[in-house]
């Protein structure tokens, strides 16, 4: 197990700058969820701790050693691929055997570990069959005790879950968790799905064009984005975020159908601005003292099984979204209604920089 | 014709004889330069005919014996035999070195120029290979004795020695089927994926290990292909010796396809020249399919 630190890294393919000047920790034993749209550089980082891309510039860390240049097999992390990259040619006992054998592990002691493996990863049925005659799941989980039973300081995953259907995705994500607690590897998880990031991470690293929005626990993330961005890409159904003018002086924002707030400590706000509320967090009704309302009409309404999700179209034309209880009966599309929403679940942001307003 | 409704639409059947319309041209042809000579020749295998000396005459399997008791023959199946042993190896070995050179270039370009380079020898025709031989190896003016000269040895009769025109004729089929195995081998490490290369290199720094335990399964195939197509091209090796020696000094280089020609066209005995062609085509099949049987495993 070892400690991760990504100093000042940047990565250029000629003249596209990939990365720019990355900095990040990773604690001993931490699950880290790097996170962002395909595109922002979360493979390429992961690429260059396991050595297999090298930084422009910067320098990369593991357990305190610098192994910016040290070749990938003596970096001592394992990998999990996106496509598993199982070798095709042995059974399932020889792929985890491998790297073992490579390492110089006893055959008796390359055995004990794939049995406690296999059980670990419940793939002891299948540890004489080759790769091909495997499902995508059962695949999945030989990657992961490939990796597993190398026991490597570090282990790597490139969107292990994204090439298994959604049900067994779920059931995968809660085995990575009940593993990663079991084994205790620090673990760097590479996704685009917010959904698995926020199942999965100890902290989240939200990243957008090369370089790191925000790096929290879920619920940091969740509860104070640090900007309009992170807010956005979090959360399903995602944040409201509705542009307003504030006019300066005043102690409130208002604008068509909203009227919100403003903590006197935030000072002087800039005259462009993101309110941003989660639909889940708003009730319907008026709104108490130091509340917001917002107040449109129902455009659609959508029947979501344990939930109703419900549009309000605003009067100037901006769109917020709620999630209300199942068998809430008051949302009749068409007509007008309003929520309110407590001021500690607002949210603003600078329109202009995107960087949220806080007290 | 009515128009098709939604209640009986026709599904466009493949009629019997619509897929021998597009392979017939080509059966055809097969049948005509493959399957004819093959079943004259057995024919032949079987009569003493000798060209222009009257009607070919049934004598059972004479010809057969003819030819295993010839001295003539076994030496040039021998010489055959040896010229493959000695060639093959060396041209897998270099052709593997090529491959691998050419997977571990970063560098696109060269890539590209080298394989292109590669293809010259196979594209060459023989007889200017031939003539290229000739003039490379000439005891005087080549350019062979020229560079032994420089490292101060003495200069070699190649065309007229017969152990150095053996030599000679092996190198000149090394040159020329080299590139061949390099490109087969090439083709079979672009079939690696690279997650894999990756994975393995997580694992080892070795490049012997990553050879022996993710490159060579993969390699396999194109091995196989290798050997049991040089195999069959060493076998019939005619145009290049041709053009160079025509089999001598003497019969140094002269191997069976050689040996065949001569009897078949200078002394014009089409009957034992097809019984040794038919033996040869026998020991052909068989040495590829022993390959085959003992090297080939579908496992990637």
């Amino acid at each position: 197990m070892a400690q991760i630190a990504i100093d000042g890294v940047t990565k250029r393919y000629g003249a596209t700058e990939v990365l720019k000047r990355l900095d990040l920790t990773v604690a001993e034993g931490e699950f880290m969820v790097l996170l962002g749209p395909s595109g922002c550089g979360k493979t390429t980082l992961l690429r260059m701790i396991a050595g297999l891309e090298t930084p422009s510039t910067g320098r990369i860390l593991i357990g305190g050693t610098d192994v910016t240049l040290t070749p990938p097999a003596r970096r001592d992390v394992g990998m999990v691929f996106q496509s598993y990259a199982l070798y095709p040619h042995m059974t399932v006992r020889e792929n985890i055997a491998l790297g073992l054998k490579l390492r110089g592990v006893t055959q008796a002691e390359i055995a004990s570990r794939i049995e406690r493996v296999a059980a670990l990863v419940q793939i002891a049925p299948y540890l004489e069959r080759k790769p091909k005659a495997l499902s995508g799941g059962q695949r999945q989980r030989v990657a992961l005790a490939r990796v597993i039973a190398r026991e490597p300081s570090v282990s790597l995953m490139d969107e292990p879950l994204s090439n298994i259907d959604a049900q067994l995705r779920t059931v995968m994500r809660a085995e990575l968790l009940r593993i990663h607690r079991k084994t205790g590897m620090t673990t760097i998880y590479v996704t685009h799905d917010q959904e698995e990031a926020m199942g999965l991470g100890d902290r989240i690293t939200v990243m957008n064009f090369g370089h790191v929005e925000q790096i929290g626990t879920p619920d940091e993330i969740y509860a104070r984005p640090a900007n309009a961005f992170v807010a956005r890409f979090i959360g399903a159904p995602r944040m409201n975020l509705i542009r307003l003018a504030h006019r300066p002086g005043a102690n409130a924002i208002e604008a068509a159908g909203i009227r919100a707030p403003v903590p006197a400590t935030l000072g002087t706000l800039p005259p462009d601005l993101f309110l941003g509320f989660r639909g889940e967090e708003a009730r319907p009704g008026a709104a108490h003292d130091g509340e917001a309302t917002i107040e449109g009409v129902v455009d659609v309404v959508e029947h979501l099984g344990a939930q109703i999700e419900v549009h309000l179209r605003l009067d100037d034309g901006e769109e917020a979204v709620f999630r209300r209880p199942r068998g809430e009966t008051i949302w009749h599309e068409g007509e007008r209604a309003a929520l309110a929403i407590p001021a500690a679940h607002l949210h603003l942001f600078n329109a202009e920089t995107g960087a949220a307003l806080r007290a | 014709m009515t128009e098709p409704t939604l209640h009986e639409v026709k599904v466009p059947r493949i009629r019997q004889w619509e897929p021998w319309f597009f392979v017939g041209p080509s059966l055809l042809l097969l049948l005509a330069v493959g399957l004819y000579p093959t079943v004259f020749v057995a024919y032949f295998s079987f009569h003493n005919w000798t060209m222009g000396m009257g009607p070919p005459v049934f004598n059972g399997v004479d010809n057969y014996i003819e030819t295993l008791t010839s001295s003539d023959f076994i030496s040039s199946i021998l010489r055959t035999f040896l010229f493959l042993i000695v060639t093959l190896p060396i041209e897998l070995c270099l052709g593997l070195a090529i491959a691998l050179a050419l997977d571990q270039t970063r560098n696109a370009w060269l890539r590209r120029l080298v394989q292109i380079l590669l293809v010259v020898p196979i594209a060459t025709t023989p007889s200017v290979v031939g003539m290229l031989v000739q003039l490379m190896f000439n005891t005087q003016l080549g350019v062979v004795n020229y560079g032994l000269h420089v490292l101060g040895i003495a200069p070699v009769d190649w065309l007229g020695n017969a152990h150095a025109a053996l030599g000679m004729v092996m190198m000149t089929q090394i040159w020329e089927w080299t590139p061949f195995v390099a490109l087969v081998l090439s083709a079979s490490l672009a079939t690696v994926p690279q997650d894999i290369e990756e994975a393995i290199t997580l694992e080892t720094e070795s490049f012997w290990a990553r050879f022996r335990y993710i490159k060579l399964p993969f390699l396999r195939p194109g091995l196989v292909a290798s050997i049991v197509f040089q195999t069959i091209f060493t076998i019939k090796t005619f145009d290049m010796i041709y053009s160079v020696e025509k089999g001598g000094p003497g019969d140094a280089t002269q191997m069976i396809a050689l040996h065949i020609e001569r009897i078949a066209f200078r002394g014009f005995d089409v009957g034992l020249a097809s019984a040794e062609s038919v033996l040869t085509l026998i020991v052909t099949i068989a040495l590829a399919q022993t390959v085959v049987s003992f090297l080939y495993k579908d496992e990637v």
